[in-house]
């Protein structure tokens, strides 16, 4: 029932209560006081002033059942005129509902995103005890450099924050033994991961207690959609064995259609899970805690224990270990471990664009309810005579306010009920235009929040719109609307004043969202132009994964010279194909703006170690031909050579940022000197194996970490010293590089038919999906500043024409008089001006307090950019002076024998 | 010693208060001190049943409320008659001479 008593408090049944109580205890005290004067006793004239009510309780609820009854049929009477009103004026409220409905209908529609990525909790039990776990190391300021396995050990069995904790390991996985072979994204995690997030199998079971295993468990668990994709739906599926990277594992269970890991992963949701302990291999056994191979940990708190509480006793809990293990933790490095809430974590990046997209459309709806409101203050000129009738026959002020207010409700409750049926309408049109990334997207939807919010928005928009005209009819003194009313203008000069001012803050606000439009258009341009340090057209690039079994016997790609033979021969091939000019192959991470990183602290020979200012770079291994093909510019040295193999010199080549960095007077001193990673690189197990490599070269630097990131240092190694699991092919194109993703998939299986290939894009695809989001935002909020333009420009212009068409008698003696066009022009624009400059000041003031909000949103701009401001406020100016204008233009056509006339 | 009192006859209450208001504005305790007064004390109106009534009067638009001070310095809400109220009051009163008339003619006939 709560609905029903924010009614009631809505419209205010709850004062009329209070009022009650007042009312009877002043008849009491004045009994009473009488009483006393006639000589009785305080008490007993209290009793008698009391004993008179009877059952006080009941005749308090006699009477409130009398108000509310009242209440009811008076509004019923309200609505019905109301109704009446609005049938009347179809014209009026057919354009009303429609620019309401456009408004509710875009709030409602940005709502229902901000609902389900911001505001509902993740879909499990106690959301607020889920977070993800991070290792930051202070020292090098570098963030989530991974956790090691006795460091999650330490987590999980003596930490005491944690009721359960898990590793989340995103992977690529090869399923074979279908016709072809398929990557599906795969996720490893221990085995309490379901039951530490609470999610059951819709079809057999998760993990059992025996799962829990050093290695891999035999059981993975797949996904709803997988189970559709891959086995049809098939419900005898359970048992089944599949063939993921070469080892045999039993379906044990299909996930809920509505689970998704609450994480982010590598391209798609995840398909595949499976557990391990990963402490066997083809994890380093036993684990050592330098080694930091845990991608990323989710954990769930114990009950009780706050964000803040768990995050001190964490605190604590690593200066213990850094005591306990100086040698792996050098006090100076810094190491922490870092809680953030796992909802935050997964949508934090969107947060700000969601809320500024809100407060933009909200602001655009805001702009509609004051256009609404001066249009019908325009008519309540004409409704003056039916308000003095009324007053004069005894209707209260409040009543003509209480009925002018339904009518504006019902206006809007009905643009409401259509806004929500179109917004449900077109749902799925609407959600192809959010970028495909946004976390969550797949949990859009309508629930009884969003309800609500059309519910509420609906009345409250009646209300801002419908207030200002109502209490303005309300103030009709009735003698003077009557013998006035008959010119049947009647509009007062402080009425019209109330709409100047009225438009004046709509031009401010348009020009808050126009300019706040403008700073991420500058922004997106700015990104445009960033020259990424390759050549995006023509580029095409591909994904590979060498399956890593369990058991290495079973790996036919154990050694690295296995590996090398391997990508050489699909270099050989691919290069050969028609249409290609060049290709090249390189790690995981050596994909630019792939969000795949892997970076390291290293050490410069002959420098004194600070350990307190780590260098660290990205790693990356690419081929000899990987710069040539990404027209990567060579600066200094030379680039690698096959002969840069396994059985070579070990050698490396750095990028233009850090040899600025540590090679400040020139860039070319770098080459020649040695350095050594300070970490373990995947399939070593300790930092001293690592070998000194000598730099050979400088090159261009590369965007990896996207157009609008810093350019972190890079260090790049030849591929067939350290030939990776998981490569990535580039090749440059000829021609259109869209017939060549089939070829490359045919000559690759070629080599290893067991070998599937994913992720075919080109550079293009790649660089436009991360601007997508950048994109949207900027799309969005161009079109409501736009659309806020074009209603503060209807609305100058409309009152512009009112006030004309209130002047045309006035104009005409002008004319006749011999005034001319120029004058009447300058006056309009004198008119014109003062709203206009109002509303600009107003306006630039306000972006000057708001557009900071907008501040991680753009790019090489300031949120104060003067250029930004001062051409939109001049194009803002520009606009609305010319929609002011137009009615005067219109005036100086008017014959003055017509105008004169004019009643 | 007091004379009986008879409390008011349901649906006069609703003439006696409209009439009572029509002398100008007066609020709830008021109206109860003033009809005692004018019936010499013989007609006693019931608080349980008069305010029901002034709200039930006042949702019908006869008479409308505002809040004031009273003579004594009190807060009180104070009614009025409506134009609608000083309509229903001629009705009323008319309708009241009517019964009286025909209550009369029935006892001089018996």
């Amino acid at each position: 029932m709560s609905w029903l008593s924010r009614l009631k408090s809505l419209l205010q049944v709850q004062r009329l209560e209070h009022d009650l109580d007042d009312e009877l205890l002043s008849h009491i005290e004045m009994r009473t006081e009488d009483n006393l004067a006639v000589g009785m006793s305080p008490e007993e004239a209290r009793y008698d002033a009391q004993r008179r009510f009877g059952n006080l309780t009941l005749l308090k609820e006699e009477t409130r059942a009398v108000d509310i009854v009242g209440w009811m049929e008076a509004t019923g009477q309200n609505l019905r005129y109301a109704g009446r009103m609005l049938r009347r004026n179809p014209g009026f409220t057919l354009a009303a509902i429609l620019t309401l409905a456009l408004g509710i209908g875009a709030n409602v529609a940005i709502f229902t995103l901000v609902e389900a990525v911001l505001l509902r909790p993740l879909p499990f039990p106690h959301p607020d005890q889920l977070v993800r776990v991070y290792d930051d190391i202070r020292s090098s300021n570098t963030h989530d450099v991974g956790m090691s396995v006795p460091e999650l050990w330490d987590l999980r069995d003596r930490s005491e924050v944690f009721q359960d904790i898990s590793v989340i390991f995103p992977a690529d996985a090869n399923i074979t033994g279908g016709e072809r072979p398929e990557r599906v994204e795969f996720l490893g995690t221990n085995a309490n991961y379901f039951t530490m997030l609470g999610v059951h199998a819709q079809l057999g079971r998760t993990y059992a207690p025996g799962d829990a295993l050093p290695g891999f468990s035999e059981a993975v668990v797949i996904s709803d959609a997988y189970w559709h994709r891959g086995f049809g739906g098939d419900p005898n599926v359970i048992g089944k064995k599949i063939r993921v990277d070469g080892d045999l594992y039993t379906i044990t269970g299909v996930l809920p259609p509505d689970f998704h890991h609450p994480g982010r992963t590598l391209t798609a949701d995840v398909d595949l899970w499976a557990t391990t302990g990963f402490a066997a291999p083809p994890f380093p056994a036993p684990p050592v805690r330098a080694v930091r191979l845990l991608p990323g940990v989710m954990g769930r708190l114990k009950p009780g224990f706050s964000l803040a509480q768990a995050q001190a006793q964490l605190d604590n809990f690593v200066a213990q270990l850094t005591r306990q293990f100086p040698d792996e933790y050098p006090l100076a490095a810094g190491w922490s471990i870092r809680l953030v809430p796992a909802q935050q974590d997964l949508v934090g990046n969107v947060r700000t664009e969601l809320l500024v997209l809100f407060a933009a459309v909200a602001s655009v709806l805001l702009i509609a309810c004051v256009n609404l409101a001066n249009l019908l203050l325009a008519r309540s000129a004409s409704r003056q005579r039916e308000m003095a009738i009324r007053l004069a026959v005894g209707a209260g002020r409040s009543r003509l306010i209480t009925q002018l207010l339904t009518e504006s409700i019902l206006l809007a409750t009905i643009s409401g009920v259509a806004a929500l049926i179109t917004v449900v309408w077109l749902k799925s049109s609407l959600l192809h235009l959010a970028p495909a990334n946004l976390p969550r997207l797949s949990e859009v939807g309508f629930s009884l929040g969003v309800l609500l919010f059309a519910f509420l928005m609906s009345i409250l928009t009646g209300v801002v719109f419908g207030l200002a005209p109502a209490l303005q009819a309300a103030r009709t003194s009735h003698r003077s609307a009557l013998s006035e009313g008959t010119r049947g203008a009647g509009t007062s000069n402080h009425q019209l004043k109330f709409s100047r001012i009225l438009v004046a803050s709509e031009i401010a606000v348009s020009l808050v969202l126009l300019i706040g439009a403008g700073l991420l258009v500058r922004s997106f341009e700015h990104v445009l132009e960033v020259q990424p340090g390759f050549e995006p057209h023509h580029l095409v690039t591909a994904k590979i994964w060498l399956a890593v079994p369990n058991d290495p016997k079973g790996d036919p790609y154990f050694t690295p010279e296995k590996r090398a033979a391997f990508h050489q021969e699909i270099l050989r091939r691919i290069s050969a194909l028609p249409g290609v000019e060049q290709a090249a192959i390189g790690n995981g991470t050596s994909l630019p703006i792939d969000f795949n990183h892997f970076q390291s602290p290293f050490i410069i020979e002959n420098r004194p170690l600070d350990v307190e200012r780590t260098p660290v770079a990205e790693i990356a291994t690419v081929s000899a031909a990987y710069f040539s093909v990404l027209k990567t510019p060579l600066l200094h040295g030379r680039v690698f050579t096959d002969s840069d193999d396994t059985k070579g010199q070990q050698v490396a080549l750095i990028d233009e940022t850090l040899a600025h960095r540590y090679w400040p007077s020139s860039d070319s001193d770098a080459i020649g000197q040695r350095l050594q990673l300070a970490v373990a690189r995947r399939g070593q197990t300790s930092a001293a194996q690592n070998p000194w490599v000598r730099i050979v070269g400088v090159v261009g630097n590369i965007k990896s970490d996207g157009l609008d990131a810093a350019t972190p240092p890079h260090i790049y190694f030849p591929v067939f010293q350290t030939p990776p699991y998981s490569a990535v092919v580039f090749l440059r194109a000829t021609g259109e590089p869209g017939v060549l993703s089939e070829a490359l998939r045919t000559e690759i299986q070629h080599v290893d038919p067991g070998i599937p290939v994913f992720s075919v894009r080109t550079m293009e695809t790649v660089v436009s999906t991360f601007l997508a989001e950048r994109r949207f935002a900027l799309e969005l909020l161009g079109i409501f500043a736009g659309v806020a333009l074009l209603l503060a420009s209807i609305g100058i212009y409309g009152i512009m024409a009112y006030t004309f068409s209130r002047r045309i008698n006035e104009i005409g003696i002008r004319i006749a008089m011999g005034a001319q066009r120029t004058d009447i022009f300058r006056m309009a624009f004198e008119e014109g001006a003062v709203t206009i400059a109002l509303g600009v000041g107003a306006g630039l003031l306000g972006a000057l307090a708001l557009t900071r909000f907008l501040e991680s949103m753009l790019f090489s701009v300031k949120a104060t950019d003067p250029l930004t401001f001062g051409t939109i406020a001049a194009l803002l100016a520009a606009v609305t002076l010319l929609a002011c204008l137009l009615p005067a233009h219109r005036a100086t056509h008017v014959d003055p024998l017509i105008a004169l006339r004019h009643e | 010693m007091t004379k009986p009192k008879s409390d008011v006859l349901q649906g006069t209450l609703a003439l006696l208060v409209l009439k009572t208001l029509a002398q100008g504005p007066m609020h709830g305790y008021g109206i109860t001190l003033h009809i005692q007064r004018v019936s010499s004390d013989v007609l006693r109106v019931e608080e349980g049943s008069l305010y029901p009534a002034l709200h039930r009067m006042e949702q019908l638009r006869w008479i409308g409320a505002e809040w004031r001070m009273s003579e004594n310095n009190r807060r009180a809400r104070y009614y009025r008659l409506t134009a609608a109220g000083r309509k229903q009051l001629a009705e009323e009163e008319k309708n009241w001479a009517r019964l009286t008339e025909a209550v009369a003619a029935v006892l001089e006939c018996a």
